[in-house]
């Protein structure tokens, strides 16, 4: 990679940063000694908050004014906690999951940077159930920095406790949203509370708690080390710093690439150093911006930076940076039916507008793919989606399936229009849907 | 207390409630499935939307049962994106609701029926087919629940964790197919399973005892105190076309029982509609007995009595006012009164039952009625010539306690079928009285008539009196 600075995966493409002695040869955990020894907690907030970090898990809050919602620890003697969000389960989205593999100490060393800022006494890591190999060596890491003294009592003699514990999610999208989470870690269904009161004055049962991302803690070492001002110097003035990228879809080279934030969009599309372009030469139809909860934009916007204010700008949201492309081939109605799917599978259930809403919308995506749509049916489509969102329910899930079903009425009416004429997708004008993706659906009805 | 305007009046709030509370204490009916004033807000149904204003920003939707109150803050329940949220809402929850009114059991008095008559829209939009779930899901002994109607509020869930405090019910599965049941579907057990028929805001919860048996506009609901215990929770009693007593739910009593009963006071109704009671009187004709009327019965009662000092043995279901018209009656002939004092039923607990069975022990004793348990009082009895059993159940609660064959005069709902029998004289059930309860933490429990006892049962305290009446000889 060329023409920017590089260093979220600068030690992961060296292969062995994943152990403890790989990881110290180079350079790991220098700062977090360094840190304890010569910085107050204080000045560790102050930097983060300077450098503009902004939290990498879709909403893009910054971190170090997260952090500063935590109540005094003068005035407030209650234990304090940090939860990390390694819960990755927005489709599109893997970044977390390369730290996890080929980092996992340069998260740890995030973990306890952030738990000492925030004078926190435990954190714990909320791992997908999925990521069984990303779990495995994060368990590893944290044994081996338990029995290196760099977890546990007393820190490299600076008298700074953190307990570091491990926590395996079983399967809920809902348990990635940060309350859901918290519920989640005490035990009890992944039912997101309402807010307030919020996290950081009564989160972990009862504690002042913040929940971080894996990304943004991965990204704390290195704005301690290097300074706000080197970070500054990356991304763009509202946007600072790198980003992992999740490129997928009908791409020549899926992965997750690192890249500043503002870069153009379709850099990352069709430079060889990122995606190469799309799958077979074929043009380029339609892409989610950042997960599929940020919605499709069509292949007009494809210059866009990619950045959280740019992004804003053309309707849709950075998110988590993931990037998924819809080549010309293949039909967005049937993209729509399956995130629709995926968020009515994925509600919690506890609000009446995201449970009714998300089982409504699909069902209504599902008919216009399977021929049996009305054209009164868009209209409905939208009309649902208001009553979702914005803002009116307890999380953000309504809102996430809510903006993709906006997104395509906006975008690409046209094309729902065609399937309700067609009585089917009009993409092969068979009536059924392009890549024998019924026979699916059927599958996939039977099953549930 | 916090001043905040509500819909453009300024009121008090007490701002250790959310807003909702404010608002239905101030009469401003806001719409609400999961908020109910006994149970933690949960803010899952958003239904309850107002706008609302404060600390200088623009107005916004927000859900009154989670919104705190602050100082100045403006509400308006009535603004027009507050109804069109909550129109959006109704047709949310009626997406998969099942719109089987005309056989269920809450229909006229189902909150989503009303919401939905105020301010939801008069078709449905959905072509879906609806969700298909189980209608008749045994709980246990007695409750039936039918998912399909349920809009998940979770009501009964809290009730069973912060009331009972032993969670049985929970929310299984995710999104649109989420139901309730029970944990690893065990029957539900406890005594307080009643209650939830009341607060599940639909017509998921229903009890067996009342499923099918009337139309609940049909009834007529009359205030009055529980029997079962000496707690005395207020109680509505319903009457279904001023004949047979249909249910009996609790009543909000902010000093008793809040808006909850036990199931032992919910369920004993069936005694009330029994065909076989007393109505005027028996007189012993010879070895035989044989009808009368009310003053025939108490004519003859007089008689007997007259000259006599009876063992008189009172109920403690007697009302305060009933009490004080024996105790003149005794002071006629002479003699003290005894109030009958069961043993414990054991089945105290620490919500509401309090294991006595008697509702106003409390309010006898105040009175000087000195208590007697029913061994002791049956010993009294047979060591008598004559007793005077007076009031409703004190046969039945005398019944294991055989007493020879004592003349017997005796004033209750049912005849006695004891050996020295010479009068009875119908009583009324509590339903059917109009008085005073004493409970056990001395908090008067009102009884209102519910129901008109038929001709020839009169009230207990005018039978008394007309008795100690024709006891003198004098003239009414």
């Amino acid at each position: 990679m060329s023409g920017f600075e590089t260093y979220l995966l600068s030690r992961a493409e060296k292969g062995d940063a994943h152990t403890l002695d790989g990881y110290k040869a180079l350079g790991g955990y220098a700062t977090l000694e360094r840190a304890l020894k010569d910085m107050s907690p204080e000045e560790v907030t102050a930097v983060v908050k300077d450098s503009g970090l902004r939290g990498r898990g879709g909403a893009g809050f910054p971190t170090g004014l997260k952090w500063t919602f935590m109540p005094d620890p003068e005035k407030d003697k209650r234990r304090r906690y940090l939860a990390i969000n390694a819960d990755e389960s927005e489709p599109g989205t893997c970044k977390d999951r390369v730290i996890m593999d080929d980092d996992p100490h340069g998260m740890l060393e995030g973990i306890l940077l952030a738990c000492y800022a925030m004078r926190c006494e435990a954190a714990y890591i909320y791992v997908r159930g999925e990521y069984r190999h990303q779990y495995e060596r994060t368990e590893q890491a944290v044994k081996d920095a338990y029995a290196a003294g760099i977890i546990g009592k007393d820190i490299f003699g600076s008298g700074f406790d953190c307990e570091v514990y491990m926590h395996k999610g079983a399967g809920a999208y809902i348990c990635g949203e940060e309350t859901g989470l918290m519920e989640s870690l005490e035990g009890k269904r992944g039912h997101p509370r309402p807010k307030p009161p919020f996290p950081a004055g009564f989160g972990l049962w009862g504690q002042p708690t913040t929940v971080n991302n894996v990304e943004t803690l991965f990204n704390v070492p290195f704005i301690v080390e290097k300074g706000a001002e080197w970070y500054r110097s990356m991304g763009t003035e509202k946007s600072p710093g790198n980003i992992l990228i999740g490129i997928s879809g009908s791409v020549n080279k899926p992965g997750v690439f690192e890249a500043p934030l503002g870069i153009s969009a379709r850099t990352l599309l069709e430079s060889e150093d990122f995606a190469g372009g799309v799958w077979k030469g074929r043009k380029l139809k339609a892409w989610f911006t950042g997960g599929s909860s940020c919605g499709m934009v069509p292949a007009s916007t494809i210059d866009t930076p990619m950045d959280h204010d740019s992004m804003m700008e053309i309707g849709s949201m950075l998110g988590t940076a993931a990037m998924i492309i819809i080549d010309d081939s293949q039909c967005v109605v049937r993209a729509s039916e399956v995130v629709a799917r995926f968020y009515d599978h994925e509600s919690c259930g506890q609000c009446s507008q995201c449970r009714e809403g998300t089982q409504w919308l699909h069902q209504i995506f599902r008919r216009i793919e399977n021929g049996q749509g009305r054209l009164e049916d868009i209209d409905m489509l939208t009309a649902i989606a208001s009553g979702m969102a914005p803002g009116k329910t307890i999380c953000a899930l309504s809102d996430a399936a809510a903006i993709p079903t906006n997104q395509v009425v906006k975008h690409f009416r046209d094309e729902l229009e065609e399937h309700v004429r067609a009585k089917g997708c009009a993409i092969n004008g068979t009536g059924a849907c392009a890549h024998g993706h019924s026979a699916d659906n059927q599958e996939l009805e039977a099953q549930a | 207390m916090t001043k905040i305007i509500l819909n453009g009046r300024e009121i008090e709030a007490d701002p250790d409630k959310p807003l909702i509370a404010a608002c239905h204490d101030n009469g401003q009916e806001v719409p609400h499935y999961c908020y109910h004033p006994g149970l933690s807000p949960e803010g899952s149904c958003r239904i309850c939307q107002v706008e609302v204003t404060e600390g200088g920003r623009p107005p916004r939707l927000a859900v009154a049962c989670r919104t705190p109150v602050s100082e100045g803050m403006e509400v308006n329940t009535e603004a027009e994106v507050a109804h069109e949220a909550r129109r959006e809402c109704l047709e949310f929850l009626l997406k998969n609701h099942p719109l089987d009114c005309p056989i269920c059991d809450k229909a006229g008095e189902c909150t989503l029926q009303d919401y939905s008559f105020d301010e939801g829209q008069a078709a449905a939009r959905t072509v879906e087919p609806r969700r298909k779930l189980e209608k008749r899901k045994d709980l246990g002994d007695v409750i039936v629940l039918d998912q399909e109607r349920c809009i998940l509020c979770s009501r009964c869930v809290r009730f069973q964790e912060e009331v009972t405090q032993k969670p049985e019910l929970i929310v299984a599965g995710l999104a649109a197919k989420s139901y309730i049941t029970t944990f690893a579907d065990r029957p539900m057990t406890g005594k307080y399973q009643g209650n939830l028929a009341d607060i599940c805001p639909v017509g998921a919860l229903t009890l067996k005892e009342f499923r099918f048996q009337a139309r609940v506009w049909n009834l007529e609901k009359h205030q009055s105190t529980c029997a079962e215990c000496s707690r005395g929770c207020s109680i509505s009693a319903e009457v279904l076309r001023r004949k047979d007593v249909k249910r009996i739910r609790p009543m909000y009593n902010e000093d008793v029982n809040k808006w909850w009963m036990c199931d032992i006071g919910r369920f004993s109704f069936e005694h009330l509609n029994d065909p076989e009671r007393l109505v005027g009187g028996l007189m012993a004709y010879g070895t035989d007995l044989m009808a009368a009327t009310a003053p025939e019965a108490i004519e003859a009662a007089a008689k007997v009595l007259r000259g006599q000092k009876p063992t008189v043995i009172a109920s403690p279901f007697m009302t305060q006012e009933e009490g004080r018209a024996l105790l003149a009656l005794c002071a006629e002939l002479g003699v003290e009164a005894k109030v009958l004092q069961p043993a414990s039923n054991g089945e105290a607990d620490d919500l509401l039952h309090t294991g006595d069975p008697c509702p106003n022990a409390r309010g006898m004793a105040d009175l000087g009625f000195g208590k007697l348990a029913p061994a002791d009082a049956a010993k009294a009895i047979a060591d008598a010539d004559i007793a005077l059993l007076a009031g409703e159940r004190v046969l039945s609660l005398m019944s294991e306690h055989p007493f020879g064959s004592t003349k017997l005069v005796t004033l209750d709902t049912h005849a006695s079928l004891a050996a020295g029998v010479e009068v009875c004289i119908a009583a009324p059930f509590h339903v059917e009285k109009n008085g005073t309860w004493i409970n056990v933490d001395g908090i008067e429990g009102k009884l209102r008539t519910a129901r008109q006892a038929p001709d020839g049962v009169h009230a207990l305290e005018d039978t008394l009196a007309d008795l100690q009446v024709a006891l003198t000889g004098a003239q009414v």
